[in-house]
């Protein structure tokens, strides 16, 4: 089988860095973009399976990302983990209602975040998709 | 001289005087001729009206009479001073009630004058004075909670900036922890242990600046839900086993099984525990133990306490009414090194009582502590109890009660459906048929509400209710299986003509009852925006 496509959206370097070495070791193919707009243009070049977006982007923060992947046919059915520095009591239910999968408030416990991404990647009943509280 | 404020065009000034002595009004109302003040006079002789009057106006003062026809003392200004908490108050006391006058001061009014013993001048002068301590006093408030909103801000931001490079920091120490960048000697994965150790601890040192500016400003946000509070202690403790095996400390549990379901934050309960556990750990030293219980208390038949003890070294009495208080550090802990922020048990004292429970503390100096929080019992019959009273308005001859059935132990139930259909039987058998409802039954995790409808006046609600208390005491088929939680709550009825039959008011008001209760079991926040969906009288 294919390993699965995670796209990574930080504006930071190194946080990027550090997250693509964690996902390749744990067998998951990885492209990344550092801004909102790069975001959209890679999630449909590249197509991936699972989209990791951090909110605080330049050129549309993480918010407008969700929304456009929401509005578009193809890509609103990738699931989106949010991974970000923002405090969840102010941020957590927008980024829930705006048709994110799963919100971690950075830093993430590695092992929550690894297995979030594996349920989410393969469902447990085929033709469903997981939901995440 | 009382006149608009100095330096400004006139803008009128209004006076609700709430007096309902005619003669004790129209002198106040020659005083204030007198003395040429550039007023309005609204004058009303019951404290109803003057509550009515502030909810529809913003009057500049109120000059309060104390006795009125429908309200005496301390009750009259409390009223006032809540109803609007901006407007200043000068009240008008007799000569006999100055120490009750004073009273009111000390509780928030501004100024006192005692009737038939003020000029125009005392009287111009008191009203003006009480205007400017109001005007600063509420200028202070404003600029308090500017305050208190910027530092807000400034964490929230300033928690943000920290987290991305420690977030870098976590990676990176992980990555090299898991081996992901090449092989570790024993030593350097030592170190970055307690590099990982450092970053968790200032990780949630963190989340506590930004927790703790919220609870001083009111906004840290509780969302009661019915929980097992058993389940909460157990995910806690297999959190924490590692740290405290760490430092060979033993962690036991104690957890009655029948306890009920508790009504609380999940989460908040989570962050509650994980700080008295982290804290019992950092003060016990390696050999001791720590137990985690979860008890009911007969005298407290609302609550489940929840305890922490360990066999730490103790809490002086003298600085035990302040470890609660915010930046309180313990001096001198066994791991001085680290002493934190002093905001955990600030935050855990907050959670706590904004769940409507209390916390305490216990120690013998050199053989530990006890801390002991409640929490209130889940009870359906509480938690319909705003939606379906209109505050002030109760009319008795309707009654909602509940009765939630609690299962003592899965072996002792044995088929759970045979015991409801029994339960079911017993309440049909203790109510009126054709006039009460007994209405569709609610399962919710592990137990049962039933919901009757009684049409019945106070009395008789309290006679139904003793007579399914006994029954389910006495039933053969209930005993030493379930504890029976049995709770009446009268209703406001809704409007209408009063010459349709009971039997059809009961079941309109049974339908938004059900569907009341439908909607906010899952949900229990929703029911703060939710009435009863009939308009009450």
């Amino acid at each position: 089988m294919d390993k699965a496509k995670i796209l990574i959206v930080d504006d930071d370097p190194d946080l990027r860095r550090g997250l693509n070495l964690r996902l390749r070791a744990n067998h998951y193919d990885t492209a990344y973009a550092t801004d909102g707009f790069s975001a959209i243009a890679m999630a449909q070049k590249e197509k991936p399976d699972l989209i990791i977006l951090d909110i605080g982007l330049p050129a549309g923060d993480g918010f407008v990302v969700l929304e456009r992947l929401q509005e578009n046919a193809t890509l609103s059915a990738i699931p989106v983990i949010v991974l970000t520095a923002r405090d969840p009591q102010a941020t957590r239910e927008k980024i829930m209602r705006g048709g994110a999968t799963a919100f971690f408030q950075k830093p993430a416990d590695n092992a929550e975040l690894l297995s979030t991404i594996r349920s989410v990647l393969s469902p447990p009943w085929p033709g469903t998709v997981a939901t995440m509280a | 001289m009382f006149t608009a404020q100095r330096g400004t065009v006139s803008n009128r000034h209004t006076v609700l005087l709430i007096e309902d002595n005619p003669g004790d009004a129209d002198l106040v109302r020659l005083r204030l001729v007198e003395s040429e003040s550039d007023v309005e006079v609204r004058c009303v002789d019951r404290l109803s009206a003057g509550l009515q009057h502030l909810g529809d106006e913003s009057p500049t003062l109120v000059l309060l009479d104390l006795n009125l026809p429908d309200s005496h003392g301390a009750e009259t200004f409390r009223k006032i001073l809540s109803k609007a908490p901006g407007v200043p108050v000068v009240v008008l006391s007799g000569q006999d009630d100055e120490e009750l006058a004073l009273k009111a001061v000390h509780q928030g009014v501004q100024d006192y004058l005692v009737k038939g013993e003020f000029n125009s001048t005392q009287l111009a002068r008191a009203m003006r004075y009480a205007i400017e301590r109001q005007a600063l006093l509420t200028s202070l408030d404003i600029s308090r909670r500017q305050q208190l909103e910027f530092k807000n801000q400034f964490l929230s931001h300033v928690s943000h900036e920290l987290r991305t490079p420690l977030t870098c920091i976590h990676q990176f120490v992980t990555l090299m922890l898991d081996g992901l960048t090449g092989p570790l000697v024993p030593q350097q994965t030592e170190h970055l242990e307690t590099v990982l150790r450092s970053t968790n601890q200032l990780r949630s040192m963190i989340g506590d600046l930004l927790e703790a500016t919220r609870v001083e400003s009111g906004k840290i946000r509780v969302e009661p839900q019915c929980i097992a509070i058993g389940e909460v202690i157990h995910q806690v403790l297999s959190m924490l086993r590692a740290s405290a095996q760490n430092k060979e400390i033993g962690l036991e549990i104690g957890v009655d099984t029948r306890i009920p379901l508790a009504f609380a934050d999940a989460d908040r309960m989570l962050q509650v525990l994980t700080n008295l556990l982290d804290n019992a750990i950092k003060f016990t030293a390696p050999g001791g133990s720590i137990m985690v219980k979860a008890f009911l208390l007969e005298s407290d038949p609302d609550f489940v306490y929840i305890s922490v003890s360990d066999t730490g070294r103790g809490i002086n009495p003298e600085v035990k009414a302040m470890i609660f208080e915010r930046l309180y550090q313990e001096p001198g802990t066994i791991d001085d090194s680290r002493k934190g922020l002093g905001l955990g048990l600030y935050i855990t004292r907050e959670i706590v009582s904004l769940h409507g429970g209390r916390i305490w503390v216990e120690s013998e100096p050199g053989h530990g502590s006890t801390f002991t929080f409640t929490l209130p019992l889940f009870s359906l019959a509480k938690l319909l109890l705003p939606a379906v009273v209109e505050e002030g308005k109760l009319r008795s001859s309707l009654s909602l009660i509940t009765v939630e059935l609690t299962p003592l132990s899965a072996q002792a139930v044995g088929n759970w459906r045979e015991l409801r259909r029994q339960c079911l039987e017993l309440l049909r058998s203790c109510i009126l048929a054709d006039k009460d409802l007994l209405l569709p039954t609610l399962g919710i995790e592990k137990r049962e509400a039933f919901l009757i409808l009684a049409a019945a006046d106070l009395h008789g609600t309290e006679v139904i209710t003793e007579r399914i208390r006994e029954q389910i005491m006495r039933s053969p088929d209930l005993q030493g299986r379930v504890v029976g939680n049995v709770s009446a709550v009268p209703i406001a009825l809704p409007t209408r003509d009063s010459s349709e039959p009971i039997e059809k008011q009961v079941q309109e008001v049974a339908d938004s009852v059900t569907e009341l209760v439908m909607a906010v079991l899952l949900k229990p926040k929703n029911l703060e925006q939710k009435k009863i969906n009939t308009k009450v009288n």
